[in-house]
This record gives C-alpha cells, sequence and structure tokens, in this order.
C-alpha cells in the first residue's frame, strides 16, 4: 500500500498503489461524486477516462478537476464542488423536483424583464450552478511555452497513436507522439495493455520520436500547428501533418435514468475492477454490444464482480461467462434508482417482454464515438489524418429515448423535445438554445447522440449521417494561464539614455512604445527654462531614416506632398506623409544631406509605419533607392532655448552661428567629441539644435551638455514640459491632435503641400477633396473661464448653439500667454466656423496658431 | 543548462541591388536579410566590402550600423530549448534566420548550441528580460 492517505472533506482517505483520486474515493464509499448544474442530481463515476464531467472535484483548492483521471497523492485536499449545505445532502436538490416549473431557456425568459433584475438573478443563479471558486494568488508564471518543430506529430499514444509513429520515425521523420496521459497508465492489465507496452518499447528505442505525455491537444490551426497543454506547460507544435490517434469514448445512451450514480460505461466499470481492484456494484447488470463490451465483461467477471446477468446480441452468447445470465438482443429500456438516487434496478426488453433486473450497478458499452474533433476543426486542406477507433466514422447513432442527452449541461432529452417544439430544429440550434455539447466534454460524450436527435426529428433522416455541431478548440479544459503562459504584449522600447534618466529620477512613462521621462521634477521649471535660458530633451525616440541611391530625390517628391527635391544640402523642410485618400499618416523633418542621400525623422511611434511606406513606394514605383532605418542606431538629444546656442558653442569647435547652422539648416558637427547630424528646428519655439549621434555617445553627450548647462541653469525637460511648449506653438501631435481622415486642409497644414507638382501619394485625392467644403477644421482656441488647470478640458465635447460641434485635443494653460488655449477640432457651417463655442464650464473663441512668437522671431534667432 | 550573455556586436550594413548582395551574403557573418540587404555580423572591412558591391551597384549603401544592434548569446545544451521557448522559429543547425523572438524582430545566427540573437539596441534590455523570464529554469 501506497504510504499516506488524501483528505476528502475532513476525512482521511487511504491511497493504494496506482490510485486515481476518484477509484481512493469510490473505495472508501463515496458513491456522490457531483451534483449537477442545474437540477443538482447525484452524478456517480460515469466514463472513467476524462470526458464526462462526473467526477469533477475540486483538489488542492483547483476546481473541476477530473478525479477519475487525476492520480492520488498523499496530503491531497479533495471537495466535491456543489451542493449546499453538501454534495451529499444538497437542498437545492429541489430544483430537480421543479424542474417542470423551469423548462430549457427558464432562465432568459423568466429574468429578462424588469431589466434591473437580471444582474440579481445573475449573481444568484452563478452561486448556485457555479463549478467552484478559482484559486486566487496562485503564480501565473509557473506555466512556459515553447515551440517544438517536427516532420510529424502524433496525438494519442495508444496502439494506433504508437504504429503511426514508429512508422513514421522508420519513414526518417522527426516525430513527436502526444498524449494526456502516461502511456497504457489507463488501461487494466491484460493482453491489450501487453501490446501497448510492447510497442512503448519499440517507440522508446527511437531517437527521432519525442514523446510528450501528461500533454492533452487542444487544437489544430493552421500550419498545422497543434497545440498541447499540461499542468505547468503549453506547446505550440508546428507539424508537417498530423495524425490523430485519438481514439474513441463509449457511446453515451439516453435513456430514462441513465445518469443515476450507478451507471458505467464500461471502461470504467472495468478499470476500477480490473486496475484498483474496487468492485462497481454488488449486483451488476452489463450491456455489451461490441467486442471491447465482451472484454469488459470478462474483466468484471475475472475480478470477482457479481454480474447478475450481461445484454449481448445473440451472436455473443457463447461468450457469457456461465457464472451470469446471458440475455440475447435485449432492448434497454430505463434504470430506476432508490434511496441517495442509486440504481436499484433495469429495466429491459427481452422478447418483446418488459423485465425488472434488480441490481445496484448497470455497465455499458454499446458503441464507439470517434474523438474526432481535432479533425473536424482542422481545414479541410491540411495534412490531417484520423487512424485507429478515431478514424471508425460515424456508426451506429446513439439512441436518445429519455434520460439525460448532456451531462455537463444538465439537459435532458425533454429539454430538447421542448426546444424543438419552439422551433429549434437543428443541431446547432438547439446547442445555442439549450447550451447542449458547450460543458466541459466539449461534445465528447453528447455530441453524436444531439445530432441524432436533430436527424432523427428532421424528415426521418438517416441517423448516422446527422451533422454534427462545428468543433472548436479547446476539445479539453485548459487553464487560462496556460493559454496566457507564450503573451508578454507590452514590449519596451529604450533609448541609451534610459538609465541616466532613472538615476536623475525622472518620472518615466509610455509613450509610443517607448519608455520616457515625463518630468524630471517640477515640469513648470522645466517649462521656464526652455522659454527663459536653455532645457534639454532626450528625442532619441524619433524615427531616423536614411534615404540613398541615384533615385533618393524622386522618393522623397513622390511620397511627401511638399516641395522637397530641390532641397538643397545642409537644409532641411517639414513634410506631411499622406494615404492616398489624401489623409495625414505621419509628418517630419526632411534633410538634405549633401550626396543625394536624405535624413528623414518621423514622430516616434511612425518610424516603422515611415520605413515601411517608402519601401513600398520604392517597390511601387520601381526605383532604385537604399533605405536604413537608423531609429535605434541613432541617439538625438534637443537643446533649446534662448541660451542654447552658447551652451552648444561651449562644447563644439565647429561653427553654429545663424549664417552657419540657421532655422530649417542641417551640418555635421561635433559636440563634447561625439559626431552629431546638428539639426535647427523649432517643434517648441525657441532656438533649438537637434543632435543626432551614434546611440553609444548619448550618455557621454547628455553628461557634457548638462554639465555645460549649469552655467545658465539648463535643465532636463520631459514630455509634461514639452506639452505645452508645443501647444503654445499649435503643433499638433499625429495622433492626439489628429483623426483617421484628417486631410492637411482640416489640420491647416496646407503649407506642406505643393499641388503644383504633377504627382504625389494622395494628390488625386487632394485634389477631389478641394472640390468641397472642408466640414472640419483642427483650430486653435482660447479658453475663459473653466477650470483652473486648463489640461481638464481635454477630450471635452465643443458646443455651439447647444450642439456639439467638435472636441478639445490638447488643453493647457499657458504660463507664456497667462491664459488657456488648445487645440480642437471643429466642424464648420458653410464653410465657416461657429463664432461662440464652449467647453465644459468653459467659454471658447477661435484663434489663430502660433499662439505663441506668432512670426517665429524666437526660433529663428 | 544554457547561459546568456549579452555583447556588442560589430555589424555592417550592406544596402545594394541584389545581384551585389549576392556578393557578400556567403561572407563569415552575413545575414541576408532581402534581396537588397545584408547585415554582416563580426569584424569586416567596410573599404573591401564598398568595393566588392559598388562595382555592381554604384550607388550600394555600406555602413558601420554596429551602435544600432546588441547581441544576446545563448549558449550551451539547453540553448534550443531556451530558443524555443521565445520563439516559433525553426532553427537550423548552423546559418541565420530571422522573425520574431519574444515578438520582437530579430536576426538569429545559430552554430551548434550556441544561438546568437541579433536584437535593435532599443530594444536589447527588454529582450534580456523576457529572456529570463521565460526561460529562468534553463539558465544557469
Amino acid at each position: 500500500m501506497r504510504p499516506g492517505s488524501l483528505r476528502f472533506e475532513g476525512r482521511e482517505i487511504p491511497i493504494q498503489d496506482g490510485d486515481t483520486v476518484a477509484s481512493a474515493m469510490f473505495r472508501a464509499g463515496v458513491r456522490t461524486f457531483s451534483r449537477s448544474l442545474k437540477s443538482r442530481r447525484r452524478r456517480g463515476l460515469y466514463c472513467g477516462t476524462g470526458e464526462c464531467p462526473n467526477c469533477m472535484v475540486t483538489v488542492d483548492g483547483v476546481p473541476g478537476v477530473r478525479s477519475c483521471v487525476t492520480d492520488a497523492a498523499a496530503g491531497m485536499r479533495v471537495e466535491r464542488g456543489r451542493g449546499w449545505p453538501s454534495a451529499e445532502h444538497d437542498l437545492l436538490h429541489v430544483t430537480d423536483l421543479m424542474h417542470p416549473l423551469m423548462p430549457v431557456g427558464f432562465y432568459m425568459k423568466t429574468f429578462v424583464r424588469p431589466r434591473f433584475a437580471w444582474p440579481l438573478a445573475e449573481r444568484v443563479i452563478r452561486r448556485a450552478t457555479g463549478s467552484g471558486r478559482l484559486p486566487e494568488g496562485r503564480d501565473p508564471s509557473r506555466f512556459t511555452a515553447r515551440h517544438v518543430h517536427v516532420d510529424a506529430a502524433v496525438v494519442g499514444a495508444g496502439g494506433a497513436g504508437l504504429a503511426a509513429a514508429l512508422e513514421a520515425a522508420r519513414a526518417g521523420d522527426r516525430v513527436l507522439l502526444c498524449d494526456a496521459f502516461p502511456i497504457g497508465s489507463r488501461m487494466p492489465p491484460g493482453p491489450a495493455l501487453d501490446g501497448i507496452r510492447a510497442l512503448e518499447a519499440e517507440v522508446q528505442a527511437e531517437r527521432a520520436i519525442e514523446i510528450v505525455d501528461r500533454h492533452a491537444a487542444l487544437g489544430v490551426y493552421d500550419g498545422p500547428t497543434l497545440a498541447l497543454a499540461s499542468d505547468d506547460e503549453l506547446v505550440q507544435v508546428h507539424a508537417g501533418r498530423v495524425v490523430l490517434a485519438t481514439g474513441a469514448t463509449e457511446t453515451h445512451e439516453a435513456f430514462p435514468g441513465n445518469d443515476l450514480p450507478g451507471v458505467w460505461l464500461g471502461r470504467a466499470a472495468s478499470q476500477m475492477a480490473g486496475l484498483h481492484g474496487v468492485h462497481p456494484g454488488r449486483r451488476v447488470v452489463v450491456v455489451a454490444s461490441t467486442e471491447e463490451g465482451l472484454d469488459h465483461l470478462r474483466t468484471l467477471v475475472g475480478a470477482g464482480v457479481d454480474v447478475v446477468a450481461a445484454v449481448v446480441p445473440s451472436a455473443f452468447l457463447d461468450d457469457v461467462p456461465p457464472t451470469a445470465e446471458a440475455i440475447a438482443d435485449g432492448e434497454l429500456i430505463s434504470a430506476s434508482g432508490g434511496g441517495r438516487g442509486r440504481v436499484r434496478s433495469v429495466t429491459l426488453r427481452e422478447r418483446g417482454e418488459q423485465r425488472r433486473i434488480p441490481c445496484d450497478a448497470l455497465v455499458l458499452s454499446t458503441g464507439l464515438a470517434p474523438r474526432d474533433e481535432l479533425a473536424r476543426m482542422a481545414s479541410p486542406d491540411e495534412p490531417v489524418e484520423l487512424v485507429g477507433d478515431a478514424a471508425l466514422g460515424d456508426g451506429v447513432a446513439p439512441g436518445v429515448s429519455g434520460g439525460y442527452v448532456c451531462l455537463c449541461e444538465d439537459v435532458s432529452a425533454h429539454d430538447l423535445e421542448q426546444a424543438w417544439s419552439e422551433g429549434f430544429r437543428s443541431a446547432e440550434i438547439l446547442k445555442r438554445y439549450t447550451t447542449a455539447t458547450m460543458g466541459p466534454c466539449r461534445g465528447a460524450m453528447c455530441g453524436r447522440a444531439l445530432a441524432a436527435f436533430a436527424a432523427r426529428r428532421s424528415e426521418g433522416r438517416d441517423r448516422a449521417a446527422a451533422p454534427r455541431t462545428a468543433a472548436r478548440p479547446p476539445v479539453r479544459p485548459v487553464a487560462l494561464e496556460a493559454l496566457a503562459a507564450s503573451v508578454h504584449e507590452v514590449i519596451e522600447k529604450r533609448t541609451s539614455l534610459h538609465d541616466t534618466h532613472l538615476a536623475a529620477g525622472a518620472r518615466l512613462g509610455w509613450s509610443s512604445g517607448w519608455k520616457r521621462p515625463f518630468a524630471y521634477g517640477d515640469w513648470r521649471e522645466e517649462y521656464a527654462a526652455v522659454r527663459e535660458r536653455a532645457g534639454l530633451m532626450d528625442v532619441g525616440t524619433l524615427g531616423k531614416i536614411l534615404i540613398a541611391g541615384r533615385d533618393a530625390a524622386t522618393l522623397v517628391d513622390r511620397v511627401f506632398p511638399g516641395r522637397v527635391a530641390d532641397l538643397a544640402p545642409g537644409r532641411s523642410r517639414y513634410v506631411l506623409a499622406l494615404y492616398e485618400a489624401g489623409y495625414v499618416a505621419d509628418d517630419g523633418i526632411l534633410g538634405a544631406l549633401g550626396d543625394g542621400t536624405f535624413f528623414l525623422t518621423s514622430t516616434s511611434g511612425g518610424a516603422e509605419r515611415m520605413d515601411a511606406r517608402l519601401r513600398e513606394w520604392t517597390f511601387r514605383l520601381g526605383l532604385h533607392v537604399h533605405l536604413l532605418d537608423r531609429t535605434s542606431e541613432l541617439g538625438a538629444i534637443v537643446v533649446a532655448g534662448p541660451d542654447a546656442r552658447d551652451l552648444l558653442g561651449s562644447l563644439s569647435d565647429d561653427a553654429i552661428d545663424a549664417a552657419a547652422l540657421p532655422h530649417g539648416g542641417l551640418r555635421e558637427i561635433t559636440v563634447a567629441g561625439v559626431p552629431c547630424t546638428a539639426l535647427r528646428t523649432g517643434f517648441v519655439g525657441e532656438l533649438a539644435f537637434e543632435l543626432h549621434h551614434p546611440r553609444s555617445g548619448g550618455p557621454r553627450l547628455w553628461a557634457e551638455l548638462i554639465r555645460a548647462g549649469e552655467r545658465v541653469d539648463a535643465r532636463p525637460f520631459g514630455m509634461d514640459a514639452l506639452e505645452l511648449l508645443r501647444l503654445e506653438k499649435g503643433h499638433p501631435y499625429i495622433g492626439q491632435d489628429t483623426l483617421p481622415d484628417d486631410t492637411p486642409a482640416k489640420l491647416g497644414l496646407d503649407r506642406a503641400v505643393d499641388m503644383g507638382k504633377s504627382w504625389f501619394v494622395g494628390r488625386a485625392a487632394l485634389e477631389r477633396l478641394a472640390r468641397g467644403p472642408v466640414g472640419r477644421r483642427l483650430v486653435g482656441l482660447s479658453f475663459e473661464g473653466g477650470p483652473a488647470d486648463a489640461a481638464e478640458l481635454r477630450g471635452m465635447p465643443v458646443g455651439a448653439g447647444g450642439e456639439i460641434v467638435g472636441r478639445v485635443t490638447s488643453a493647457g494653460r499657458s504660463p507664456a500667454l497667462v491664459r488657456s488655449i488648445g487645440l480642437a477640432w471643429v466642424r464648420t457651417r458653410d464653410g465657416e466656423l461657429p463664432a461662440a463655442l464652449t467647453a465644459g464650464d468653459a467659454t471658447a473663441s477661435v484663434v489663430p496658431t502660433p499662439f505663441y512668437d506668432p512670426e517665429g522671431a524666437r526660433l529663428r534667432g | 543548462m544554457a547561459e546568456l550573455s549579452t555583447s556588442a556586436p560589430t555589424v555592417t550594413a550592406v544596402l545594394a541591388s541584389p545581384d551585389a548582395c549576392e556578393r557578400v551574403s556567403a561572407l563569415p557573418g552575413a545575414c541576408p536579410i532581402s534581396p537588397g540587404e545584408v547585415t554582416i555580423v563580426g569584424d569586416a572591412s567596410i573599404t573591401a566590402l564598398r568595393q566588392a558591391v559598388q562595382r555592381i551597384d554604384p550607388d550600394a549603401v555600406v555602413r558601420d550600423v554596429s551602435d544600432g544592434w546588441a547581441m544576446h548569446t545563448i549558449s550551451g545544451e539547453r540553448a534550443r530549448d531556451a530558443f524555443a521557448r521565445l520563439s516559433e522559429l525553426e532553427l537550423p543547425a548552423s546559418g541565420s534566420v530571422q522573425g520574431a523572438v519574444a515578438r520582437i524582430g530579430v536576426r538569429v545566427l545559430v552554430e551548434g548550441d550556441r544561438v546568437d540573437l541579433l536584437v535593435p539596441s532599443m530594444l536589447a534590455a527588454h529582450l534580456r528580460e523576457r529572456i529570463q523570464d521565460e526561460c529562468r529554469e534553463l539558465l544557469s
């Protein structure tokens, strides 16, 4: 005996060698393993193969564990889920008596009115029918994910799967063989298991076969890709072909009393007696229609089980052991229960006469239902094949004469009849209305019965050809943690100054996939430094693209709507990028480097899109252009403010005066020993230098600028200060201040478009759009009243005459102007903007932009 | 087990016409990226490369782009197992592939039990954290 015991609802249950949780519980006298979902009927062990929901218990706080396929271990804490006050004495069993008053669809019909009742009813229903509470505080990272590449993936390590794996390996394939359980672990001793062990030995000897047991196949996806899950791992198998040897379940027959504890499928009873040495009952009736059923009968008799009657086809009469009464071609009518809902007798029809046989267990083995869900969910052209019992086809459909069709969702044959009478007349819509096949077995037990019912009721079609409901992954229950194991959505980009910013105490936040400083302290001081002295900002996040090749000038001329082909070396210009529909995709600065190449910067979030657009148009126009995305290679620092030139000059011997490097100029200079491409830009509205430098030189350059800046009390500034600095200049953020269908005209950026050019991307659309009115404009607003912090106005609807006519996209209190300002899109009427606007409690008026230094004298300094 | 180390490789970008790129795509450390682009990892003479490709494509661009890249190396007996946790790319016995590793575009160089991941510098810290997280019990 294996030392130890498991703890079951306050008592110790001894474990024997090879026990599952279910076998240990059953040996200890537990007969009610669970309560059904709605009617709270007792449910006992049934399939023994981990398909049906009957044996689901909570193990160590994890609900929904199928005890029949879970190895027992010392110290386990096992509880049954549903039941109030307990599963053994469940007062909510009264719902079974009320079943006629609670027909299928009861919840949807009853609680839909009044509307407020549903949330309350939902809570009550969830508590009453839920399948346990998920454990809290578990470490989700205990799951890992991995990918495997093989020539052939074989699902199922029974006889057919082992043989298929061997055949593939011997043909030279790399093979992955998977099974939800250890090979042969669920089979009772006997010739069949001996055969499996012999094949297993051969498989183990093949180096080309990787055996992945305890991994359940969840689904087949295009590729084909096969998803497997274990208790701690998700495996994605990329296979040249998939062989499904998933076997078959024993047929679930629907007849009155079919869900009583004491009704067993043959495999479960055979395992319990043959593998675990526990009799499924004291007086057992066996209904066996197949060779496998006869094997189960022999196993039971061989284990000393008192089989009082065996109902078999007449051809099998001679195979019935003499200790059991052989009944030829008997028809099973019903099972009847007694106290505690267990089987007390079975009623049969034998030679036209009904007969009742007292018993406490009924073992059924009437046919096989192929487990073919994985094949049915695969695209038809995928190399996926079924072998072994999984390839048996539909065969004889199960009977549906009463009882419960769907054990998981507690859907009875009567429920299906009623749904049918209400007009739900196909397997698919019966499924949706009754939720049959939607429970934890995913239709493995009841899918064929549902289809058979629908086929039988619809024009007497051949039941074997009944259409099945769609198969979808996962075909086995899987923890959400397993599915999330491979998912890490957030990708963090960092500039070379990331650690420097952290060391400076910067508050970092997300911006376009980058972690950027939003402020180093009080952002107002940072703002003031830029306006009054000098500020430094890390703009290494900007997209940076080198455009070279003999057609580089042609490309930029075609892609950007502005006049850029004539850009003189050492000059740069603001550019827009348009979609063919004329909508603004991004913006940036294009600089001419002097050797026929161009240096382009884009928004921080737009680098990849811009690069892709340039590549696309290079290809579409058939140009000879080389593109190099230098975003990762280069850092960039902005030095801005009235003292910027002095600061920079103290670290560089190169000429950076207004003549050598005017506004819009571009020049290669060396700053603090770091080679830089310096751009004179004006995003913040002050004299500014954008220093693009090798990434490795970033920390040194920054440190030297900070040190040299001490003389003028320069400050690093972050996104918070930038937000107001650029707002005062009226510069829109593409994305924040724009909508997907904004044209240059709507944004007031016509200056970046030269309609005199014969062709550029989006030109035809702009020409067409120009014939109509501009229905919406991005405008500058000046606010009166409203919140003290005008930033709160961002996102506010803009009203005029009682109507919503726009939305505030940016807002803030301008220290330079000493008033609240903002950008907003506003609808025009007859081409005119409304005069009196409101936003929240504030009144607003449209004013020209830039708000600050409209002549641009400061930035040209 | 496997070991994770990070280095700053020498990387040269060659942008040229396809036939010019072919001339350098067989060099040691060469990763063909597209018909018009080859990345060469390791010491390479830019002058020699430029001469080789500009003979065919006078506009060809050959640049040292080392600052744009970092190299994470996973080596040891479990190196391939570790990689399988990060990417669905199928590794050759030796050579290079490119694709998503932890959802990041990476150029991968393989030689036996050594897997070099060439990653853009801006994403290097993130990828290293992902490797350490996903492969923690495989790394020594």
